[in-house]
């Protein structure tokens, strides 16, 4: 199963939809750094809303993703995480520390413009 | 519902089943969406743990009703290499695969009840429960 | 009749001292109750000089001693508890009369039968003597018990309404602002109110769209390590679902206990006062506070003519 990945002008956009097993996520990692490679896009927005379990090998795939995204000059920021989804997050002691976050996705482009423009 | 007590963790897509399954008993135990989350997401921390560690195992549920008291129990039961130094195991950020290692330690903190019996050799069991608010 | 029965003790023959020749030793006390209850009534009036019921009016005190009296009484005559001494408990409990008054009472109760008892005896055997314990024992305890029992279950109860009142109260969201929302906390923070209070903290920021959430602490009394763990995972949990958590509140003497404790609030902004965090919110959501400019006019106006005059 492989994740769709949309581009808007500098953007790639994700909305995960599915409930992710640890296959598709690597590959959704791998996907992604490429087409960051390809596009050359300066910011990613992952979509979590429909995401209703996030565990700690998820967790980490994420965070990854976040890190190496960063190196290849694209900052990204996940938005849309439920409630449930962040306080389990917390009780596994899982704090995404350097991660950018926003409520849903419109909240996302914002902080994504924001933070390239700074 | 066709009531199944014991999911078989062979393969990885497993350890999706068995949350998937685990997210059906709480929800019908009566759990709120949160909790619903923890006990998937303490699931899918030890079916990772059976696939990754021990090779195969099972994912067991089962619905505790005393008089005053309900409950959903998950068991993880394999017949794997153990672990050698379980307070080691029980601290934050200690893995041997690279992981985060939040995986035990973080299913102690989700579930009300945590209970491990380990053997080198032999395998290893734990049994959690989480008890309805 | 030689014998006397009291449930299964015998009453020694030598006390009978004509006082018993016609019944039980609970006949006896009924017989005599208007002595009882004239004894007990004085000593309770006497005890209560000193006590609790104080603020209550004479008249009052005196009639609920009454109908305690023959509460206790009707349950000797009917053999056990009876719905009278119900009523009359759960009538005190509504009026908020103390337990003690109750079980004093009794007490006192228990005192003056047997005095009274002993002195009508002729001669005190030890036989005699224990008979006589036992039958007010098995005459006041259960009702002590029940009554006990009534006032407890009672507290459990309130205990109980009182604790999902406080649920209700204990974690208000208020959106004072379009993408600003403030959660005063109020009271004791335990582990299961922090568990309610992050869920509802998520769930409102979510519904209010909120980009900044102010936890107000100022009327948190005390910030042990367990109340601030507490506090910094909602704060981090805040951020997770996307939004951004100021501290607000932290009075000198809990920025004190936060130093002292070792525990790091770093991560996130705090505010000494919910005014400055608010100003703080309105600059993360690219707004501020300007006074309006015709405002000054009219104020210097004001202060310029006042000059003149
Ligand atoms: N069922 C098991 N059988 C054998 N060893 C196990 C088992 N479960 C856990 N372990 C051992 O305990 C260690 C800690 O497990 P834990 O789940 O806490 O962290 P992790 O799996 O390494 O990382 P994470 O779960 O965060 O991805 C593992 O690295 C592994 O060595
Ligand atoms: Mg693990």
């Amino acid at each position: 199963m492989r994740i769709p990945i949309l581009k808007l002008h500098n953007y790639l956009l994700i909305s995960i939809q599915i409930d992710l097993d640890d296959q598709t996520a690597i590959q959704f990692q791998e996907d992604l750094l490429n087409k960051i490679h390809k596009s050359g896009a300066t910011g990613v927005v992952i979509d979590l809303t429909s995401v209703d379990i996030i565990d700690s090998f998820i967790a980490k795939v994420l965070g990854d993703v976040v890190s190496m995204s960063d190196l290849m000059g694209a900052r990204v920021v996940l938005t849309g995480i439920q409630p449930a989804v962040a306080m389990t997050l917390i009780d596994l002691g899982i704090h995404l520390q350097n991660v950018t976050t926003a409520l849903d996705l419109e909240q996302g482009l914002i902080k994504l413009r924001q933070e390239l423009e700074a | 519902m066709d009531f199944k007590p014991c999911v078989n963790i062979r393969k990885e897509w497993d350890i999706v089943g068995a949350r998937q399954l685990g997210r059906e008993q709480a929800k019908e135990v009566g759990f709120g969406t949160v909790d619903q989350a923890r006990i998937a997401t303490a699931i899918s921390e030890l079916a990772r743990n059976i696939y990754l560690y021990a090779g195969k195992g099972k994912i067991c549920f089962e619905v505790i009703n005393e008089f005053d008291h309900k409950g959903l129990k998950i068991s993880a039961i394999d017949q794997g290499p153990g672990i050698r130094d379980l307070n080691q195991v029980m601290q934050d950020g200690y893995s041997t695969s690279g992981g985060l290692g939040a995986g035990l330690p973080g299913v102690k903190r989700l579930m009300d009840h945590f209970e491990i019996t380990t053997e080198v050799d032999e395998g290893t069991q734990i049994h959690t429960i989480k008890w309805l608010r | 009749m030689e014998q006397m029965l009291l449930g299964e003790a015998k009453l020694n023959k030598k006390c009978r001292g004509g006082i018993f020749l016609d019944g039980t030793l609970q006949e006896f006390v009924v017989n005599n109750s208007d002595v009882i209850i004239k004894n007990w009534l004085e000593e309770v009036t006497e005890k209560r000089k000193s006590d609790y019921t104080s603020s209550i009016s004479t008249e009052l005190f005196q009639s609920t001693n009454r109908e305690f009296v023959n509460v206790i009484f009707s349950s000797l005559d009917k053999q056990g508890l009876t719905t009278e001494l119900d009523d009359f408990s759960e009538r005190l409990i509504n009026l908020g009369w103390p337990l003690s008054y109750l079980t004093d009472g009794l007490q006192t109760f228990r005192r003056v039968t047997i005095d009274f008892i002993l002195s009508q005896s002729e001669k005190i055997e030890t036989n005699h003597f224990t008979n006589v314990l036992e039958m007010v024992d098995n005459w006041v305890d259960p009702i002590i018990n029940s009554l006990v029992n009534e006032y407890s279950g009672n507290w459990e109860h309130t205990v109980s309404l009182q604790r999902v009142a406080l649920q209700e109260l204990s974690a208000p969201l208020i959106p004072v602002m379009k993408n600003i929302t403030i959660m005063p906390l109020i009271g004791t923070i335990d582990t299961e109110r922090a568990k309610l209070i992050m869920e509802n903290l998520l769930e409102g920021t979510i519904k209010h769209n909120a980009e900044v959430v102010l936890i107000d602490i100022t009327g948190v009394p005390v910030v042990d390590t367990m109340v601030a763990h507490h506090i910094i995972q909602a704060a981090e949990a805040v951020r997770l679902i996307g939004s951004t958590c100021i501290l607000v509140g932290i009075r000198p003497e809990i920025a004190q206990t936060i130093v002292n404790l070792g525990i790091d609030l770093g991560k996130f902004p705090t505010k000494s006062s919910l005014r400055k965090g608010f100003e703080k919110a309105l600059e993360l959501t690219g707004r501020k506070i300007t006074r309006s400019k015709e405002r000054d006019q009219t104020i210097e106006k004001m202060m310029s003519s006042l000059e003149e005059g």
